[in-house]
């Protein structure tokens, strides 16, 4: 943490490349986001395949967390979108567990959050609005339309109610991947300024050193919120597809 | 802030992201969540044969019990029957040996008098014989001549049916 | 000897497993009601604002392509405040019905009908 003070709070934000990897003029190179892209990858498979390794009727706690994530989505989809949601659980929970490791990985000192890089979420989001805009007409073809017009609104007002309702469908993406990167951009900003106090005001240290602790619970509190609201706005959005209103 | 200056970057992350959440998504549909479903399936009816056959253990457990008490109950008024039924036989044969018992000793007390009357009968007979005899004897001793034995017994019988 | 209540032990089975029945059926719900509420109340700042970036963005676009420059811009602005406004209603809407949800009128009929 201390080199962070050298480099400033945004400098545990930059992009190191660790294997460059070129394909033609383009640059894919593996680099410490990518890394922790393929450490939640790795970690949430052995998390969810060791943890029900034992197939164990009477769980034990790691089996409860994995059966808990479990049925944690399976209830958030059968709320939201009710039993026709179904089909869409795998797209769901692998989404909140990708976002909620990206999340949680990036608490650890020294580690890098892929999620704060607004590249990421809105490529996630875009994948939602896309997908979901995808569904919603091959559900209903051009009726789906129709989820533009606001029922119960006289014909006058459909050239004012039309544009605003197209500006906040085309809002969606936009307040889905803002809100993850902002929240994780400005909590790990937070987080490392203050760590960034602890080393200079020496035995006075210990005041921002527990900030920095009830922070970190925040952090976790709010890398946890972020990844569950990333998931039902998706429920809501698949059954805004689904159902129209 | 490096997320808008790397825009070098850019390319490289997406190729990741989608790399890596492709991967996980085959991952979660193909192995992970079949595995945990099937483990939640699994429990599930478990803990719905477990309730159920609780239910019919009870059921069972409620019916023996009922059966139980059926029997005792049956039983306990077969007892009752029996009681009543040895009791009532067990007097009767009772009374009919009191009966019996009672119809002997009256036939033997009747037979004892009926004998004792023949005996006091012939003990009168045989008196009058002997008074007859003596009183023959004595009249043979007095007048010396042999007397006739039809007037001693007319004699002693005027005597005895006299008194008597 | 004759009692015609259930014996003791009988009458414990019989309530375990009424009391078991309906842990089976209620339990799991619970927890994920509580969370709602607070997500619904992080998502209301960003909404508005989308609305509105997307509002600005459309207008520029516009102006640059007709030429028309402020104007849309103007027009779109208002339009993506609007929009931002109706997703915030739309938010607290739902933040509603889910405060109602938590009385447990509406999953109860979910989950009676799906099983």
């Amino acid at each position: 943490m201390a080199s962070a003070e050298h480099h400033g709070p945004l400098s545990q934000f930059e992009i190191k490349t660790l294997l460059p990897i070129h394909l033609g003029e383009a640059d894919i190179s593996f680099t410490n986001s990518s890394l922790m892209m393929v450490i939640a990858l790795i970690g949430i498979t052995l998390f969810l395949l060791l943890g029900a390794r034992r197939r164990a009727l009477v769980p034990g706690r790691w089996q409860s967390m994995v059966e808990l994530s479990y049925e944690f989505i399976v209830g958030l989809l059968r709320d939201t979108v009710g039993p026709d949601g179904r089909r869409y659980f795998p797209f769901v929970f692998t989404l909140f567990m990708f976002v909620l490791f990206g999340n949680m990985l990036g608490m650890i000192p020294y580690s890098f959050t892929f999620t704060s890089h607004i590249v990421v979420t809105f490529a996630l989001a875009a994948v939602v609005f896309v997908g979901v805009t995808i569904l919603g007409f091959v559900k209903h073809g051009v009726r789906f339309f129709a989820f533009f017009v606001p029922p119960g609104i006289s014909v006058a007002l459909w050239p004012l109610m039309i544009p605003i309702e197209i500006i906040s469908y085309l809002s969606r993406p936009i307040s889905l991947s803002v809100r993850l990167f902002a929240n994780m951009l400005a909590g790990h900003t937070l987080l490392k300024v203050f760590a960034g106090f602890v080393p200079v005001l020496g035995a006075a240290g210990v005041v921002p050193l527990a900030f920095v602790a009830a922070l970190s619970g925040l952090e976790l509190l709010i890398a946890f919120l972020q990844a569950y609201v990333f998931a039902i706005l998706t429920c809501l959005y698949i059954n805004d597809a689904l159902h129209l209103h | 802030m490096p997320q808008l200056e790397q825009v070098g970057t850019f390319l490289s992350q997406l190729v990741w992201l989608f790399l890596t959440f492709g991967i996980l998504y085959i991952v979660m549909k193909r192995s992970a969540l079949p595995r945990i479903s099937q483990i939640l399936a699994t429990r599930q009816e478990r803990i719905d044969g477990d309730l159920r056959r609780a239910d019919e253990i009870k059921t069972e457990a409620e019916s023996v019990l009922a059966a139980y008490e059926a029997a005792a109950a049956r039983a306990r008024a077969e007892a009752q029957d029996i009681l009543r039924d040895s009791a009532e036989r067990f007097a009767a044969e009772a009374a009919e040996k009191n009966e019996a018992l009672g119809r002997r000793l009256a036939e033997e007390a009747a037979a004892g008098e009926a004998r004792i009357g023949a005996a006091r009968e012939q003990a009168m007979a045989d008196v009058e014989a002997i008074a007859a005899e003596l009183a023959g004897l004595a009249a043979e001793r007095l007048t010396g001549a042999p007397t006739d034995r039809s007037s001693a017994e007319a004699a002693v019988a005027q005597v005895v049916g006299g008194r008597g | 000897m004759a009692e015609p209540e259930r014996p003791q032990p009988l009458r414990d089975l019989d309530r375990r497993l009424k009391r078991l029945r309906a842990e089976e059926d209620g339990g799991a719900r619970a927890a994920a009601e509580r969370g709602r509420g607070l997500s619904l109340a992080v998502r209301i700042g960003a909404e508005l604002v989308a609305a509105l970036v997307v509002g600005v963005g459309i207008g520029l676009l516009l102006d640059s392509w007709l030429g028309t420059a402020p104007w849309l811009l103007v027009v779109f602005f208002v339009l993506g405040a609007a929009a931002g406004m109706l997703n915030v209603y739309r938010v607290m809407e739902r933040m509603n019905r889910t405060v109602g949800d938590a009385t447990g009128k509406r999953p109860e009929a979910e989950r009676n009908g799906e099983r």
